[in-house]
């Protein structure tokens, strides 16, 4: 007889009476990840729309982010949910405003939009959070189909939409705030998607043939839209440089999820997009803000057999520990997401079957994902936000896939990740048609809960209720490029990213799992312009501040 | 207008059961140009690769190893992403340079000269030539790619 230790009384109970009984010594499992679902408690209740039931059009399948910010400087995260539109036939019945909830500072929210002025009623896709202006809030970007939105943040907490403000007129994707070219000001770099019109929408027709059904059409057919990038003068003005800067959109790819970090270790920022069925973007930082575009040739755009897949999501950590950031990209079902390990000078390899990721990926479609220690034992764990696009795939059940899929959550170890999703609580049993998501410590409790955006449905927000295995540390180090962390015979590289998950924001400050260890020897915090700030012997499970100074 | 041409073309094709002569040749030469256009395309590909190659030499005599990869690999992709852009677009137009040997597997969509599995095997070799532990294992890989852009352009 085996006892697996798990969290609650009733583990305890069990344990004692095993040993009691004089069974054998129990075997410790790996620590318990274990997410519970507390959207509807915790105030987050209103859905998310995107279309007609039956999805006629590609636009209906995205569905929308949303971001993780302190809007209001009180040191808990709040959350920005993008709204689509609902309708019926050919007709809008429904323009849904975006949501601004306040955390309360226990992880309930409290509806704040109409107070702060940010329920814009675009078709919304995605968010990004920078400070655009400057002075030091986080603002607001909204990618839409049709003209995006800046909201700029008046520090008192409401916000301004901003005239002139840079965006994209069409089918906008995922944005990403970055210093590009290291003058302390945050550019702009937009995705977008397919070239269409709301008559192309609003008259669309199920046409492509799909396991016996018809289904929305695309992408492939369809003229894809560039991506664009808006340098910051400063103040928040921007100026159109996606051409000079070397970042086009050279092969109108349909460009989904996009992220910023020094990933070539040159203490620049890069930038990683993923294109749905087209190699992947990487474009690589030459330290002034010009970029060549290296997807290709890195082995960061295609998958270990030289395909192009659906890329849609994005995660990126230090997997294997070796100081350099890795890569994780999602894709569509029966196909795996794929994992890149960083070589080093910008180069990638595809290592998902090696690490465990390639055959609990395979079956569910993907969108939104995050490395994230949850359990606080030093690995990166991985979660996968799945849906289908097509709601008739609950039509062709044989295909074991349904429009509605189980999310998914792989406990990384010291060799790879394996898949908890069965055993990780009633959170992961949520069946939707879920597409970003957000980590955070929305409970200031120190570790990392979830927040998924789902498609015609509320929110889901997964507490983490999981055995701790260890210390944390939480470094709020704004605009640093990298955090390096020591301690006895113990270091870690983190680089920080810009944007994630699939048209999404993640709580930006930097969450470290530490494991065993209590106490570093040094906390390092490094920006792009070579500012570096060292704070020593520092205690672990707190939240420390690191800014350079002026 | 097309309906026009079509009643006159019919009507002199009830007349005399034949072809008009100025048709015929007007799409005999529009034939010539189809297919002269893709012996182009084939050739502007070949170009391309052909650059790829020497390029990659020139960086690998030089010990430039990192950029002879990326010319390497950018042989293997037929391209880079710009190229992959027109092949797109190609692609939508409804234009396959090999559609049967694409129907069986042979060219991924829109590919003129290299097949799926000279693509794998390039990108197999610029792995390995990358991630080569000795000068003795990069020349290995070097020879392999060589062979297979040999072949690969070989006419």
């Amino acid at each position: 007889m085996e006892t697996i230790l798990r969290i609650g009384p009733c583990s305890i109970v069990s344990l004692s009476l095993a040993l009691m009984l004089g069974c054998r010594e129990p075997k410790i499992a790996a620590p318990q990840l274990r997410f519970v679902e507390v959207g509807t408690e915790s105030g987050l209740v209103h859905p998310t729309w995107c279309g007609r039931d039956d999805k006629p059009h590609l636009l209906e399948s995205g569905g929308s982010g949303l971001a993780l910010l302190d809007y209001d400087g009180d040191g808990d995260m709040d959350l920005y949910l993008v709204n689509g539109w609902r309708l019926d036939g050919s007709e809008v019945i429904e323009k849904g405003a975006n949501r601004l909830y306040r955390n309360r500072g226990d992880g309930r929210f409290e509806d704040v939009t109409h107070e702060a002025g940010v329920g814009d009623e675009g078709w919304g896709c995605g968010v990004a959070v920078g400070d655009a202006d400057g002075d030091g809030d986080p603002d607001l970007f909204v990618t839409n189909f049709g003209m995006d939105v800046l909201y700029l943040n008046l520090g008192n907490g409401r916000f301004q939409r901003a005239e002139n403000a840079p965006g994209i007129d069409g089918w906008s994707t995922g944005a990403v705030f970055f210093d590009s070219d290291g003058d302390g000001d945050q550019d702009l770099f937009i995705a977008a998607y397919v070239d269409c019109s709301l008559d192309d929408v609003l008259q669309a027709e199920r046409s492509l043939k799909w396991k016996g059904d018809k289904v929305m059409v695309g992408p492939f057919g369809l003229e894809g839209k560039a991506n664009r990038f808006f340098e910051n003068q400063g103040g928040g003005q921007f100026v159109e440089a996606t051409e000079q800067t070397g970042l086009s959109d050279v092969g109108l790819f349909y460009s989904f999820a996009v992220i910023a970090l020094d990933l070539d270790h040159d203490l620049d920022l890069d930038l990683y997009v993923a294109n749905d069925s087209n190699p992947n973007y990487l474009y690589i930082n030459d330290g002034q803000g010009h970029f060549e575009e290296t997807g290709l040739w890195s082995g960061a755009a295609l998958d270990r057999n030289g395909m192009a897949q659906a890329g849609m999501g994005l995660a990126s950590g230090d997997v294997n520990h070796d100081g350099l950031t890795d890569l994780f990209v999602t894709n569509f079902e029966n196909d795996h997401s794929t994992l890149y390990r960083n070589l080093g000078s910008g180069t990638f390899a595809d290592i998902s079957v090696e690490a465990g990721v390639w055959e609990p990926s395979y079956m569910p479609l993907s969108w939104g994902t995050v490395f994230a220690d949850f359990n606080l034992d030093g690995h990166l764990d991985l979660f996968i936000a799945n849906g289908h696009i097509y709601p008739q795939a609950d039509h062709a059940p044989e295909s074991g896939s349904g429009y509605d899929q189980f999310n998914q959550l792989l406990q990384g170890e010291l060799n790879g990740f394996i898949d908890r999703s069965s055993t990780a609580g009633p959170g992961l049993a949520v069946r939707l048609s879920s597409r970003g998501v957000v980590s955070g410590d929305l409970d200031s409790d120190g570790d990392l809960d979830l927040i998924i955006s789902n498609v015609d449905a509320a929110p889901t927000y997964l507490r983490n209720d999981s055995m701790r295995a260890g210390h944390w540390l939480m470094i709020d180090a704004p605009g640093a490029i990298r955090v390096e962390l020591s301690a006895l015979n113990w270091s870690r590289s983190i680089d920080l990213t810009r944007g994630s998950s699939y048209v999404s924001v993640s709580d930006p400050r930097c969450h470290v799992g530490l494991g065993t260890i209590d106490r570093l020897t040094s906390v390092k915090a490094i920006w792009s312009h070579g500012q570096v700030v060292v704070r020593e012997d520092i205690k672990a499970d707190q939240l420390i501040r690191m800014v350079p100074e002026q | 207008m097309i309906r026009y041409i079509a009643m006159v073309l019919l009507a002199g094709l009830a007349l005399s059961q034949t072809t008009p002569k100025s048709m015929v040749a007007a799409y005999d030469a529009i034939a010539d140009t189809i297919l002269a256009t893709k012996k182009a395309e084939h050739n502007i590909v070949a170009a391309l690769l052909d650059g790829h190659f020497h390029g990659a030499q020139a960086y690998h005599s030089s010990g430039q190893f990192d950029k002879a990869a990326a010319e390497m690999a950018l042989f293997g992709n037929e391209g880079d992403n710009a190229i992959g852009g027109i092949r797109k677009k190609l692609l939508e137009g409804g234009h396959h340079h090999h559609s049967d040997a694409e129907a069986k597997g042979t060219y991924e969509p829109g590919f003129v000269i290299i097949t799926r599995e000279t693509k794998q095997n390039v990108l197999k070799t610029v792995a390995a030539y990358r991630l080569a532990k000795s000068a003795g294992d990069r020349e290995k890989a070097w020879k392999q790619f060589s062979e297979l852009a040999h072949a690969a352009l070989s006419p």
